[in-house]
């Protein structure tokens, strides 16, 4: 009985796995497709101000990462809290959120990228304000679908990193913890708020520190790119590089100083 | 609500207990009276944890668990009579290792009264100072109330895990080996303890040491793997074993 039920668990992780493996095959293609696209199409600049790139998607990393950060705790409290750990759901969400946290943060930069040019080709760019009076301007900034790229790719980034680690943190609170309020007839809400919260919020805040580290360092690579298409032709070389040097140099200060408080706090409280 | 004096607390029949497929309770039939200490002796693994669990359905959590048979507790049937959480503020139980919450004594103490929805202080502290001089606590954490309880001895730790399940006020008290991790001496300020309560809560005592079930129990049942093979008055089943398995184990050639 015992070797049979080892192995329906085997096949059912070979089936999460492959599901998986489909899933991201699939999502390769569309990113193939739009790198090809870009080489095709001719893109006119215009130039924005580098800053205020850099402020806007500082502004979305932060925003989006919150969001997501909170989207994940939530989630993880679920999974671990209230779904049992036979539940085949639990155990899907989890075989993904074990893969998507795996991906180097440079992939996901890859996909926003080609994302981000497979749109800016369809874009109506103009080089100058004077030859814009008949055309509709939208702003960089604004254009939604980007927007919503860039959103999407955050979301699919911080999530599951904050999922993880929270899993992580609240396992952190021992079972006879549980068990001794439990046995005083606490429910189990008030142990939850009681004790497992209390315990595990240092952590978990660190988990959430680590995700936004993640989020950072394609906010970087990002940054970057945007900074490379939109100087091409009216700004000289050095001055591209130095852009686009000191935008990822802020972003990876801020990706690296976040990953030091996560370390920090968690060998602290290892113990 | 009780009339009948002679009417048992807790009445278990036919309990058969399964985690994924290994069966670990067969077929279990007792009873406890009410206002008496009933020990549950037998080596590791003989399933005297499970069951002491069952009977304050601590095993919700456990996944993959399974059980058939009744448990009755003042006649109702466990699995339908209320809530868990109600039914654990009437059954309170005290573990092995003492494990005290990242609080002051007080807090620990008023615990139960807390979430009970307990706020005024003065009521807070007569339950606090009652409790804690039950276990004979009270003149040795009088000052340091307000500290943590890292700081005791894990005798007085136990004693003060007992004192904050009996503010609960429960009618049982399930102690699972309160002894395991003590020194000799703390042992027998816990067993002193838990004769002195008999008369006012009925406890169920699981332990593996044979002399210590002696010396505090007046019902006693031996388990074997999972078998409740003898269960009867404590001098009997010590002096007069029915049971070739209980015989073998009260005079120490088994387990």
């Amino acid at each position: 009985m015992n070797s049979m039920s080892t192995r329906a668990e085997r096949r059912q992780e070979f089936v999460l796995h492959s599901t998986s493996f489909i899933i991201f095959g699939i999502a390769i293609i569309p990113i193939l497709n739009a790198l090809k696209k870009t080489e095709a199409t001719h893109i006119q600049v215009v130039s924005p101000n580098a800053l205020s790139i850099l402020l806007n998607d500082l502004y979305i990393v932060l925003s989006v990462g919150l969001l997501a950060i909170l989207l994940g705790i939530v989630c993880a409290f679920y999974l671990e809290e209230w779904l049992p750990k036979t539940n085949w759901g639990r155990r899907w969400i989890e075989s993904h959120v074990a893969i998507l946290t795996g991906i180097p943060s440079v992939l996901y930069g890859i996909l926003a990228i080609s994302i981000f040019l497979s749109y800016a080709g369809t874009l109506k760019v103009i080089d100058d304000v004077p030859s814009a009076q008949n055309t509709e301007v939208i702003p960089f900034q604004r254009h939604t679908t980007l927007f919503l790229g860039e959103v999407l790719i955050f979301i699919l980034m911080v999530m599951p990193v904050t999922i993880k680690t929270t899993q992580e943190a609240l396992r952190s609170v021992v079972t006879p913890v549980r068990e001794a309020a439990y046995a005083l007839g606490a429910s189990q809400w008030q142990v939850l708020m009681r004790h497992v919260v209390p315990i595990a919020f240092i952590r978990i805040l660190a988990g959430g520190c680590r995700a936004m580290a993640r989020a950072f360092a394609t906010a970087a690579l990002l940054i970057g790119t945007y900074i490379w298409h939109y100087t091409t032709e009216t700004d000289g070389m050095s001055n591209r590089f130095l852009l686009f040097l000191g935008a990822a140099l802020v972003l990876s200060v801020c990706s690296s100083t976040l990953v030091e408080i996560y370390n920090s706090i968690y060998n602290s409280n290892s113990a | 609500m009780l009339t009948d004096e002679k009417q048992p607390v807790l009445r278990i029949r036919n309990l058969n207990i399964w985690y994924d497929d290994k069966q670990l309770l067969r077929d279990l039939s007792f009873e406890v009276q009410q206002k008496q200490v009933t020990a549950f002796i037998g080596p590791a693994n003989s399933g005297k944890s499970t069951l002491v669990r069952c009977i304050n359905r601590l095993n919700d959590f456990t996944p993959n668990f399974r059980s058939t048979g009744e448990i009755l507790f003042k006649g109702i049937h466990l699995h339908e009579a209320t809530d868990p959480t109600s039914l654990r503020k009437q059954i309170g139980m005290v573990f092995r290792k003492p494990t005290l919450f990242r609080c002051s004594i007080y807090e620990n103490v008023a615990y139960g009264a807390r979430i009970s929805g307990v706020n005024q202080s003065e009521h807070l502290d007569t339950i606090v100072e009652t409790n804690l001089q039950k276990t004979g606590l009270w003149a040795e954490v009088e000052n340091i109330l307000e500290e943590t309880p890292e700081q005791l001895a894990t005798g007085q730790q136990q004693r003060l895990c007992i004192a904050r399940a009996l503010a609960v006020e429960p009618e049982v008290l399930i102690f699972d080996e309160p002894c395991g991790e003590l020194d000799p001496i703390e042992t027998v300020k816990i067993e002193t303890l838990v004769r002195d309560l008999a008369g006012d809560y009925t406890l169920i005592f699981a332990t593996n040491k044979r002399r210590q079930a002696a010396r505090v129990s007046d019902v006693a049942g031996f388990l074997y793997s999972g078998e409740l093979v003898e269960f009867g008055a404590t001098e009997r089943l010590f002096t007069n074993p029915q049971d070739d398995r209980t015989e073998q184990y009260v005079t120490g050639r088994l387990g």
